[in-house]
């Protein structure tokens, strides 16, 4: 069973990769247009909780973005988002999420050819995965 | 703002850098942790130079000539000393650059950008102290012109001047003083480099073994291939007799960094200006965070009490210390401790955010609730 058309929530850190002109007025990527875009200040405030809302809410995938491992401008968020996803740092992602739908990058802000090219990849596995179930469907609804 | 291209330019040339080195061990991402390394490789280096050295002025260069020509590896070790301050000085001002060009030395910043200032100036001491040592010809020149022109200094120059030279003129005792910055400065350096770390909870102060093993070889490959010389003394009696120092001496690479007033004024230049502009160096970038404007204006983490549990992950995830435990006191919750935030350390970067599984830490630049409310509306939409 594949997907068509996979949705994807990126939790992308303002200073990491520069998105000027390459999003549309909903945030979405313009390469990527099923690709959605939110910021937070730093990748270290992305909770695995974020993640997981998206995956529940029937994203077919969802990736953090931060800065170049070694450059967070605030240190160590980059680090520490990253131990999170790889469940080495708590609060960690719930081990029952399908760890095929999470992805991490960490490029700085002048890499977004990079990104556009991982992103892509990213889409493309997704399509071969199937179709999540939608957990929350009355939260959704609401 | 006017840092946002230089900021550019740097992350392309990391970008270029990570290529080469990979990301795991390009130095711009140690640029902080790599005078560290110089400063071991200098303490190493620098105690078997002191044990040789006589600082009067009738035996400081033959002292210097036994060394370098004479004691076994001596020249090799003063070679490493030599080659390891340059690495120092070009390392020290490269982690100033980036820090000013990333826009890392402000705000919740300025204690370690103030204390790196100072520690700049002290690493300058330092090395044109240890340049005076070796009192050659050059040295000669450098000691004269250098005490001339802080003679110069508005106020304080001659209180100065007669400070640095241990009395009125260039005496056996101004070697020793030049001996004792040399030595005494670097521990009030080690003062000044714990100042600048206080505020950082996990500074990276060393860089990874496989990039010291590469600078070690590096270095001492360097030092074994191309030993230092030793200049000439032409005029030992007659210290004040030295020729100015007009021209740059083809083995002045980096000496230029230090010499510049000195070759300033031997070009004419007024000897007040001359000072005014080395005064003007450290207040200029004492100045220069406060140039641009708050980006943050005064916000910072906000604690809420009912849903902390004082589990401390919050505290142990901070990076700049601005996170405390506290006893709660009788509440009428279970928990004992309680997270409090210090305004003037937090930096709004939202680490603790990432870091609290109860919803009880937020800043109010961007609330979880928002972004978890984005996610859901991004995906009822389509």
């Amino acid at each position: 069973m594949t997907t068509e058309n996979p949705k994807l929530i990126g939790l992308v850190c303002e200073r990491s990769v520069d998105f000027k002109g390459h999003l549309d007025d909903e945030g979405n990527m313009l390469d990527h247009p099923s690709v959605k875009i939110i910021r937070v200040p730093c990748s270290g405030q992305i909770q695995p909780v974020m993640l997981e809302t998206a995956l529940k809410n029937g994203a077919n995938g969802t990736f953090a973005l931060g800065c170049r491992m070694g450059d967070c401008h605030y240190r160590e968020g980059n680090k520490f988002c990253r131990d999170r996803l790889i469940g080495k740092r708590m609060p960690k992602l719930k081990p029952s999420v399908d760890k095929r739908r999470v992805q991490g990058y960490w490029l700085s802000a002048v890499e977004y050819d990079k990104l556009s090219e991982l992103v892509g990849q990213f889409v493309e596995d997704c399509k071969s995965l199937p179709a999540p179930e939608v957990k929350s469907t009355a939260k959704a609804a609401k | 703002m006017y840092t946002e291209p230089l900021q550019n330019a740097t992350l392309w040339l990391e970008r270029g850098l990570n290529k080469l080195f990979s990301q795991k061990y390009n130095p711009f991402y140690y640029h902080g942790a790599l005078p560290n390394f110089f400063i071991w490789a200098l303490f190493i280096s620098g105690l078997l130079l002191f044990a040789y050295y006589q600082p009067t002025l009738a035996t400081a260069y033959a002292s210097v000539r036994y060394i370098t020509y004479e004691l076994p590896f001596g020249n090799l070790f003063r070679s490493i000393h030599r080659y390891a301050s340059d690495g120092m000085m070009i390392f020290v001002i490269l982690h100033m650059f980036r820090v000013w060009f990333t826009d890392r030395y402000r705000e919740y910043r300025i204690v370690p950008w103030v204390t790196g200032v100072v520690l700049l100036i002290i690493t300058f001491i330092v090395g044109l102290s240890g340049y005076l040592l070796i009192w050659d010809q050059e040295a000669v020149t450098l000691a004269n012109m250098t005490f001339n022109l802080v003679g110069k200094t508005p106020f304080v120059g001659a209180a100065l001047a007669e400070a640095l030279m241990a009395g009125k003129m260039i005496t056996d005792y101004t070697l020793t003083r030049m001996m004792f910055l040399h030595l005494g400065i670097p521990l009030f350096m080690m003062f000044m480099l714990w100042l600048h770390y206080l505020r950082i909870t996990r500074p990276v102060s060393e860089p990874p073994l496989a990039l010291v093993v590469m600078l070690s070889g590096v270095l001492f490959l360097f030092s074994a291939a191309f030993p230092v010389e030793l200049g000439v003394l032409t005029n030992m009696s007659d210290p004040a007799a030295a020729p100015l120092l007009t021209a740059v001496s083809p083995n002045v690479y980096f000496d230029l960094l230090y010499a510049w007033p000195q070759y300033l004024a031997a070009h004419n230049v007024a000897p007040l200006l001359v000072v005014l502009l080395v005064i003007a160096v450290p207040v200029g970038l004492l100045i220069l965070p406060y140039l641009q404007k708050k980006a943050l204006r005064d916000q910072f983490a906000v604690v809420t009490r009912e849903n902390c549990t004082g589990c401390s992950l919050c505290y142990n995830d901070c990076p700049y210390e601005a996170i405390e435990m506290v006893d709660r006191g009788n509440d009428g919750t279970r928990f004992k401790r309680l997270a409090v935030v210090d305004p003037g350390r937090c930096a709004n970067c939202g680490l603790c955010v990432g870091a609290c599984a109860f919803k009880a830490i937020e800043i109010p630049r961007r609330d979880t609730n928002n972004v978890l409310a984005e996610i859901e509306a991004a995906l009822t939409v389509s």
